[in-house]
C-alpha cells in the first residue's frame, strides 16, 4: 500500500483540560499538511467545554475545515475517542491531546513507526520534571511492566497512531485509553514506542497531588484485573477463599474443642463472631470466583484466547 | 468457493519448517486414496521461522489447504481451537505437525466415526519416546486424568483424534484443554472410541511439549468440570451450599434466644452474632445462585443442544 493513498484521521478529545483552539489547531493542521497525503481532522467535544466550542465555531466559520461532534455531557477520554472513531474514515487513526504535551511537529515520527507496528504510542522524551515526579512515573510504569510484561514508558501521553482494526477490535471504555498500548499488546497487535519532543507548555504541572496518586493506584488495579483474572477468576478468587474459610475452620474448631472439653462456655466468647464471620467470608469470596468461572464458560465460544491473523485458501 | 469437504484434517504447526512439507504430502497421500473430498487446516501458531512462509507456498500450489495464520504464537490449544474453527468439513481430525503421528492411520479414524462413534481418539501403544522422562508421567498423568475427569483414555496426550464436527464446534475449548478434548466433549455425552495408533520417534524439530504443566491443567479440569456440572442449574447447586449454613445459622440463633428466654439474662451475643451472620451468608449464597441463573440464561452454552448432539433417533428394524 502506498502511503499517499492512506487517509489519516487525527482524532482530538477535549476534554477539561484543554490549550487555545486556535493555536491547537494552527500547530496540528501545520505538522499534518507537511506529512503531505490527505487527512481529516476530527475534534470530539467531551461535554460543553463552551470557550474551545466558540473557539472551534469561529474557525469554522473562517473556512477552516475539520469535523467537531459534541457529546452532550462528558463520557471521558475513552468514549470521546470511540465517538470520534465511528466518524473517523481513515485507515490509520491518530489520538492528539486537546493541549500541547508534545511538540505537533513530531506526528510525522509515529506514523513511520507504523510502518512495521499496528500501535505506536509516544513517550515525551526528553521530558521536563524534578527528581521526585521522575520516581513516581518509573514506579508506576515499572508496576504495570511487572504486572503486564510489557515495558511502557509513559502511558499518559495522549499522542498514538494506530490502523483501523486495533478499534475495530478493542472497544475502549472508562479509563481504558491509557492503556490502550497494553490492551493493543494482549491483543496480539505489534506496539511500538516512539520518543517525541515534549511540548514546552506541557512543563506546567509539575505538582502531583493525592489525586493523581490515587488515579495511578486505581489504574493499576484496573490493568492488574484485566491482564490477570478475566481468564482464570478461580485461581484469585479461590485461593484468598481457601485461606480466609481455612483460618476461620481452624479458630472455630478450636473455640469448639474449648468448649466441650475444656467447659469454656461459647456465649463469652466474642471471638466466636470473628471467627465464623472469616469462614464465612471464606466462602463467600470463593463462590464469588465460582460464578466468575460459570461466566467464562458460559460465554467462552464468544471469549476466543487468540487472534487470527488471516485465512488463505486459494481457489481451484 | 468451493463446496465443503466431508473431512478436514488439522495440524496447528510452531516452528517446523523442516516438517511442515512432508506433513502436507503425507496427509495428500494417505487421504488421496480414500477417495472423499478433504481440506488440510494449516494452523501457524505465530512461527518465528519459515513455517508461515512454507504454508503459504503450499497453500498457493494446493487449493485443498486451508491456511490458518495467528497473528503471534498463543499454544497449541488456540491453535486447534482456531483449526476447529475455521474448518468446513462435517468429520475432523487432529493432528501433530511433527511427523510423530501417521496419516495412514486416517482411514481406520473415519471408518469407526461412521460406525457411529462421535469421537476417536488415538493411542500410540508402541511410543516412541524416553521411558523415564515421558512415559511414565504420561502413565501418571493419564491415570489421573481419567479419575479426574471421568472419561478412561489412555492417551491423552495423542494429538490424533476424530471428532464429529457438529459435536466438537460447540465444545467451549480454553486453557490449556487440547488434551482433554475427549473430556471436555463428556458434557455431551458422546460415544468415544479409542484405537491403537503408529507412533514415530520425532525426526526434525524440536519437542515442545512436556509433562511439567499436567498439576494445573488438572486443577484447571477440576474447576471446569465442577462449573460443568452446575451450569445449568446454578441455583439448586449454590443453594445446597446454602442450606447447611442456613441450619447452622438458626441452631445459633435458637440456642441464644432459648438461653435468653430462660436464664432472663441479656442475650449471649456471640452465639447470636454467629447465627445472623450464618443465616447472612446463606442467603448471599442463594442469591448468587440466582445470579448464575441470569449469567447461564445470557450465556451461549445450552444443555439441551447438548443432548441433541448426540442423541440418536431408534430406527424400526
Amino acid at each position: 500500500m502506498s502511503e499517499s493513498k492512506i487517509g489519516i484521521s487525527v482524532i482530538v478529545p477535549v476534554g477539561e483540560r484543554h490549550a487555545d483552539p486556535c493555536e491547537l489547531y494552527a500547530e496540528y493542521a501545520a505538522a499534518l499538511t507537511a506529512l503531505g497525503g490527505p487527512f481529516e481532522l476530527i475534534f470530539v467535544l467531551d461535554g460543553p467545554q463552551q470557550d474551545f466550542a466558540a473557539g472551534l465555531r469561529q474557525l469554522l466559520d473562517s473556512g477552516e475545515r475539520f469535523v467537531v461532534i459534541g457529546l452532550t455531557r462528558a463520557f471521558g477520554e475513552a468514549t470521546a475517542i470511540m465517538a470520534g472513531f465511528a466518524h473517523a474514515q481513515g485507515e490509520v487513526i491518530v489520538t492528539l491531546p486537546a493541549y500541547h504535551q508534545v511538540a505537533g511537529a513530531e506526528v510525522g515520527k509515529l506514523l513511520a513507526a507504523l510502518e512495521s507496528n499496528d500501535l505506536a504510542i509516544g513517550k515525551r522524551w526528553p521530558r521536563a520534571g524534578g527528581p521526585l515526579e521522575r520516581l513516581r512515573r518509573w514506579m508506576f510504569h515499572g508496576l504495570l511492566a511487572w504486572i503486564t510484561h510489557i515495558r511502557f514508558n509513559d502511558l499518559a501521553c495522549g499522542a498514538r497512531a494506530f490502523k483501523r482494526r486495533v478499534l475495530e477490535e478493542i472497544q475502549l471504555y472508562g479509563d481504558q485509553h491509557r492503556f490502550l498500548a497494553v490492551l493493543a499488546d494482549r491483543q496480539g497487535f505489534r506496539v511500538s514506542e516512539v520518543e517525541l519532543r515534549q511540548s514546552p507548555q506541557d512543563r506546567r504541572r509539575g505538582v502531583y497531588g493525592p489525586r493523581e496518586y490515587l488515579r495511578g493506584f486505581i489504574d493499576i488495579f484496573t490493568v492488574f484485573f484485566l491482564v490477570r483474572f478475566t481468564k482464570k477468576p478461580l485461581r484469585f478468587f479461590g485461593m484468598i477463599g481457601v485461606v480466609l474459610f481455612g483460618l476461620g475452620a481452624a479458630w472455630t474448631l478450636w473455640l469448639v474443642v474449648d468448649r466441650l472439653f475444656f467447659a469454656q462456655a461459647l456465649a463469652d466468647r466474642p471471638a466466636l463472631l470473628l471467627s465464623s464471620l472469616l469462614l464465612v467470608l471464606g466462602l463467600q469470596i470463593f463462590a464469588l470466583g465460582l460464578l466468575g468461572e460459570l461466566i467464562i464458560f458460559t460465554h467462552a465460544r464468544g471469549l476466543k484466547d487468540y487472534q487470527v491473523a488471516e485465512v488463505i485458501q486459494f481457489e481451484r | 468457493m468451493a463446496e465443503a469437504p466431508k473431512l478436514s484434517i488439522i495440524v496447528p504447526f510452531y516452528n517446523e519448517e523442516d516438517n511442515i512439507r512432508r506433513m502436507h504430502a503425507a496427509i495428500a497421500a494417505a487421504v488421496e486414496p480414500i477417495g472423499t473430498s478433504f481440506e488440510m487446516v494449516f494452523v501457524d501458531d505465530g512461527s518465528k521461522d519459515a513455517t508461515a512462509a512454507l504454508a503459504l507456498d503450499i497453500a498457493r500450489h494446493d487449493p485443498r489447504v486451508r491456511f490458518v495464520r495467528f497473528r503471534r504464537n498463543y499454544g497449541q490449544t488456540p491453535a486447534m481451537a482456531a483449526g476447529i474453527e475455521h474448518a468446513r468439513g462435517e468429520v475432523l481430525i487432529t493432528m501433530d505437525g511433527d511427523l510423530q503421528n501417521d496419516p495412514q492411520d486416517i482411514r481406520e479414524f473415519l471408518r469407526q466415526i461412521d460406525e457411529g462413534y462421535d469421537i476417536v481418539v488415538g493411542w500410540r501403544f508402541n511410543r516412541q519416546d524416553k521411558l523415564v522422562s515421558r512415559k511414565i508421567p504420561s502413565r501418571i498423568a493419564n491415570w489421573l486424568i481419567g479419575k479426574v475427569t471421568g472419561v478412561p483414555i489412555r492417551d491423552n496426550g495423542c494429538s490424533l483424534k476424530a471428532f464429529r464436527a457438529s459435536l466438537i464446534k460447540q465444545i467451549p475449548l480454553y486453557s490449556e484443554m487440547h488434551r482433554f478434548i475427549p473430556a471436555m466433549a463428556s458434557m455431551a455425552g458422546p460415544r468415544i472410541a479409542e484405537i491403537k495408533v503408529r507412533h514415530h520417534a520425532r525426526q526434525f524439530g524440536q519437542s515442545k511439549y512436556g509433562l511439567s504443566r499436567v498439576y494445573k491443567v488438572l486443577l484447571d479440569l477440576m474447576v471446569i468440570k465442577t462449573v460443568a456440572s452446575f451450569a445449568s442449574r446454578p441455583l439448586v447447586w449454590f443453594s445446597l451450599l446454602a442450606l447447611p449454613l442456613a441450619a447452622l445459622g438458626c441452631a445459633a440463633l435458637g440456642e441464644a434466644l432459648w438461653v435468653w428466654h430462660g436464664g432472663a439474662r441479656a442475650l449471649p451475643l456471640p452465639i447470636a452474632g454467629c447465627g445472623v451472620i450464618l443465616l447472612t451468608s446463606a442467603f448471599m449464597l442463594a442469591a448468587g445462585g440466582a445470579l448464575g441463573e441470569l449469567v447461564y440464561k445470557l450465556g451461549d452454552i445450552r444443555e439441551q443442544e447438548f443432548s441433541q448432539l448426540t442423541a440418536r433417533r431408534w430406527k424400526q428394524a
